[in-house]
């Protein structure tokens, strides 16, 4: 939950009596049920709102329904933007958004997932429903424009967008102009034409002007509205208006100086000063404005000024809040400022206070800041932090952590650490190291062990439980400071030093700590270690109740097992984690619940369930993309990959590496698998061997390289490469170096307890032997794969690998015919294997038609193609026929591929 | 490149920025203490310290906030001498 929401931004404003009727702009609008996207996009006081308002209210019944926001500068936070949001859109339409407010006020919230799940409920409204943003120029938040974009992309045809702005929004207008689907109303559009100018000052106001007085009126204001109307109030019970007009014509002053200056001169003095004073307030009410001008009567006077039409915009139908017109109010600080420059912070510092009393934090430290009071500020943003970080508004403690003087900040240790945990969350780690110095230092602290019990006199703590977890907390993002470096061993020594100093109850602080032990293991590839730590986690965040980052964690913990061949632990993992996210029937289903599916899948897969398999992966497909972790997409890709390749659509598994690669977000995890590899692997098995070899070089690895963890699977498809390579080309160093380089990995592996991996090296020993001739050789690592295997399950690790492997496997069947070696056989003899294309062409391919079918391979187009042979456009098109005649293809694309294939580039 | 001078490069420097319609002088305190001088011809020049593109932005959004309609954004020459007569603050 983003805090109480303001009510009042979700109201249409009150409708003004005597504005004048604007057909021409009311038809403009009657379009906007036809268009995605409306905007009125002007200037200050160019009545916006007020059309926006007029129009609203006649439409008829049975017309759109309007879920209306006003913004304001602190809806730059994604989280709050949306809650707005989806709260408008609940107010105008009952059952739409329950999903996504529960996504956003989840401890992980993301924010697209929750535009994602809006989306859906919105699709299923059947009548038409406008969504207006009004003042969307105070928006400057690229995540927040980010989220627009991907709502007008996938807005649904019953929903139509209205932004009210005085700067044209950060959206592809071009494009949807191009299209049609654009409303505009614009600056020239909402002036006031001479007959308009005439019906509101004659009119709305009663002033009986001239034509001549007029025509000056509308000459001077260019059909500026806020200005004619100053002008019309400045004229109000005054006998010489042509006067007053000659002079207003004749002035070059900027407008809205002169005029207000005529306004606020008119006023009585008490008025004009509770005006000014109160004009640093967004909103006002009665007892507000009588704590910032220490009077009383602010609620008559409010109410008077609104009476009087004094630019007050009520902003509730109970007549309880307001705000100034925009222009004006910025006219009255400009006042303010002139006038009353040395009371500013103490009306700011009275706002303040009164916020705080009645329960508005965030408007107290806005105040307190406004006011330059920073050390209140402060001691409020500490009592607000837990909240705030457990709502997730990382934007605006990010901003209070840039606000603050960095002076405030060094003598408040619990302020500076909570900042620093802001930082690190965003990654955001330059200023982390100097800030948990800062930190220290001002507790006196050398070591561990020397954190003072009680704060010291010249340090402020507002929150003393804060102050409890300093020293655990302190050396969490220590940890998480060194995990940034690269630095292992600090990352696993302070990672332990913060579990020994957290409070016992500090759940939070040790699970995380946990993590990153469990995370730094990982990386070094001690997976025993890595496996200990993400369980602690587990057990800290079951304790606090973060389910779906129990999720995350046990995708980790269920690849640890994996990789040490456990697969039966992997798979209890998962559905441990499915019980935990299991809900009621209706409510959504919790996020990272996909993630679950997809590991099961690559489980199911590993045993050769391949109908289970799938139906997992359906699964995680219909409970959509936001329901994943930011893991997820590449991950399910990279299994219903592995599924294409086992039913032997080896195209639409390239495809779906290709876009598991495009949309790889590794989530902090070290890339054990990385996309890249599992490709090459593919590539082997099509015979498009001078692409894997490609991939090998550009990854720089050779069979000589030292070994880690972290490039162990990419070595393992090294060595399948030069397994491949020597079928290829019957190069002895290939297979040479091919047998060094898997005696070196198994003993790593062993040594890492990595079972999993094990297991798959032994069969490529077997198959290395294999292709020397040796049969007998072979069947030595390949039933020490078998014994290994058997007891998890093991199936595709051999079926995978095809007819040689069949082979082979039909040689220990022969001597030991177990159940479980019959089902390896019968799989692996299934499986069919793409062999290298190796024939000839019927007609080979002149040296002319290589050149050109090597620049096909190219970005380069037809004519740049001819121009780089120095041959005619026709010419090059008769040679590219021809090779496509030859080759049996029809496009660019198939003879690229089939040449890669046929090893011709 | 290596020898622009990173502040140029970084679009920071002295801005003149000119508006129509002659301010108040008491604009110069809600301009952030910049330096207001009303010229000929019914234009005021807003000018003042040397100002980074974040700032340039924020005096921008300041004029269009209370509808100054904007005539020119001129980088000034670095070495220029300050001319401003009066300096708020």
């Amino acid at each position: 939950m983003v805090g109480p929401l303001l009510e009042s931004k979700l109201h249409v404003p009150a409708r003004r009596p005597g504005t004048v009727a604007r057909a021409r702009l009311n038809e403009r609008l009657g379009g906007v049920s036809n268009s995605a996207l409306t905007v009125l996009s002007a200037p200050a006081g160019f009545g916006k709102t007020t059309l926006l308002t007029e129009w609203l209210a006649a439409v008829p019944a049975g017309g759109p329904s309007t879920a209306w926001l006003s913004l304001d500068a602190r809806d730059n936070d994604p989280t709050l933007f949306w809650t707005y949001v989806v709260a408008a859109l609940q107010a105008a339409n009952d059952g739409v958004g329950a999903s996504a407010l529960s996504l956003l006020q989840s401890p992980q919230p993301s924010t697209e997932a929750a535009i994602a799940v809006l989306l859906n409920d919105l699709h299923s409204v059947p009548h038409d429903l406008l969504l207006v943003l009004d003042d969307y120029h105070l928006i400057e938040a690229p995540e927040v424009h980010d989220g627009m974009a991907f709502l007008l992309e996938h807005l649904p045809p019953k929903l139509h967008l209205v932004l009210a702005t005085r700067a044209d929004p950060a959206l592809a207008l071009a494009r949807l102009r191009g299209r049609g689907e654009l409303v505009e109303v614009r600056a020239a559009d909402l002036r006031f034409t001479a007959e308009e100018s005439a019906a509101y000052l004659n009119g709305s106001m009663g002033l009986a002007l001239t034509a001549g007085d007029v025509a000056a009126l509308d000459g001077r204001t260019e059909g500026w509205i806020a200005a004619l109307q100053l002008a019309a109030l400045s004229m109000q019970g005054r006998g010489d208006a042509s006067a007053f007009i000659a002079g207003f014509a004749g002035d070059d002053r900027y407008i809205v100086d002169y005029l207000a200056e005529e306004v606020l001169g008119r006023l009585p003095a008490e008025v004009r000063d509770f005006l000014v004073k109160t004009s640093l307030l967004d909103r006002l009410t009665g007892p507000l404005c009588d704590a910032v001008t220490a009077r009383e009567g602010g609620r008559a006077t409010l109410v008077s000024l609104e009476r009087a039409n004094l630019f007050l915009v009520p902003l509730d139908d109970r007549r309880e809040w307001y705000r100034y017109h925009h222009l004006f109010a910025d006219v009255l600080q400009a006042h303010l400022l002139e006038e009353h420059a040395d009371e500013v912070p103490k009306l700011h510092g009275r706002a303040s206070a009164w916020y705080e009393q009645n329960g508005d934090i965030s408007q107290a430290i806005e105040h307190a800041l406004g006011g330059a009071d920073f050390a209140r500020a402060a001691d409020l943003m500490e009592l607000a932090i837990p909240v705030v970080s457990r709502e997730r508004r990382e934007a605006e403690l990010k901003r209070w952590a840039e606000l603050l003087p960095d002076e405030v900040v060094r003598v408040r240790p619990v302020l500076g650490v909570f900042f620093v945990g802001a930082l690190a969350q965003v990654s955001a780690f330059e200023t982390v190291a100097r800030r948990l110095s800062d930190i220290e230092s001002s507790l006196g602290v050398t070591g561990v062990g020397t954190w003072p019990e009680e704060p010291p006199s010249d340090v402020v703590v507002v929150d003393q439980e804060g102050f409890k977890r300093l020293p655990g907390t302190v050396q969490l993002y220590r940890a998480a400071l060194a995990l940034s470096e690269g630095d292992l061993d600090g990352t696993v020594g302070h990672a332990r030093q913060a579990m020994s100093l957290a409070p016992t109850d500090d759940h939070l602080t040790r699970a995380a700590a946990a993590a990153l032990t469990g995370l730094a293991s990982w990386t070094a590839g001690d997976l025993a270690s890595a496996h200990d730590g993400y369980a602690a986690c587990i057990a800290g965040l079951l304790r606090v109740g973060f389910v779906s980052d129990v999720l995350g964690c046990s995708v980790t913990v269920a690849d640890i097992r994996r990789t040490q061949g456990r697969l039966g632990e992997a798979v209890s993992t998962y559905e441990r984690a499915l019980e935990l996210a299991a809900v009621e029937p209706g409510e959504p289903p919790l996020r990272g619940t996909a993630d679950m599916h997809v590991g099961l899948a690559e489980i199911l897969l590993d045993r050769d369930e391949l109908a289970a398999a799938a139906e997992r992966l359906a699964r995680c497909h219909q409970l959509g993309e936001h329901n994943g972790l930011p893991k997820n997409p590449y991950r399910s890709r990279v299994a219903m990959a592995r599924l294409r390749a086992v039913e032997g659509d080896l195209d639409a598994a390239l495809e779906l590496l290709d876009e598991a690669d495009r949309v790889y977000d590794g989530d902090y995890s070290p890339n054990v698998r990385p996309v890249p590899a599992v490709r090459a692997r593919l590539w082997v098995r099509r015979g498009e061997l001078s692409r894997a070899v490609a991939w090998a070089r550009e990854r720089q690895l050779s069979a000589g390289d030292d070994l880690s963890y972290l490039r162990e699977y990419e070595h393992v498809t090294l060595a399948r490469v030069l397994l491949a390579r020597h079928a290829a080309e019957r190069a002895a160093t290939c297979i040479e170096e091919a047998t060094s380089l898997l005696a070196r990995l198994l003993t790593a592996a062993e040594e890492g307890e990595r079972t999993g991996t094990v297991i798959e090296i032994l069969v490529l020993q077997a198959l290395v032997e294999q292709a020397r001739g040796d049969t007998v050789a072979a069947l030595a690592p390949l039933q020490r794969a078998v014994t290994l295997a058997e007891p998890e399950g093991h199936v595709r690790v051999f079926a995978d690998e095809g007819p040689p492997m069949a082979a082979l496997l039909k040689v220990l069947v022969r001597k030991k015919a177990t159940g479980y070696l019959r089902r390896l056989l019968a799989t692996t003899s299934r499986t069919e294997h793409g062999t290298p294309v190796h024939q000839a062409l019927v007609e080979p391919l002149s040296e002319r038609e290589l050149d050109v079918l090597r620049l096909l391979g190219s970005d380069l187009d037809g004519p740049d193609i001819a121009r780089e042979l120095s041959v005619s456009l026709n010419t090059m098109r008769t040679h590219t026929k021809n090779i496509y005649a030859k080759l049996g293809v029809t496009s660019r694309r198939g003879a690229v591929r089939q040449a890669q294939q046929l090893d011709l580039l | 490149m290596s020898n622009v001078p990173t502040s140029e490069a970084h679009g920071s420097g002295r801005y003149e920025i000119r508006v129509k319609g002659r301010l108040a002088p008491r604009w110069a305190a809600w301009f952030d203490g910049m330096t207001l001088t009303a010229e000929d011809g019914g234009t005021t020049c807003i000018h003042g310290s040397d100002a980074d593109q974040a700032a340039l932005h924020g005096l921008l959004a300041k004029l269009r906030d209370v509808g100054l309609p904007l005539i020119s954004v001129v980088h000034a020459e670095p070495d220029r001498p300050d001319t401003a007569t009066a300096q708020p603050r």
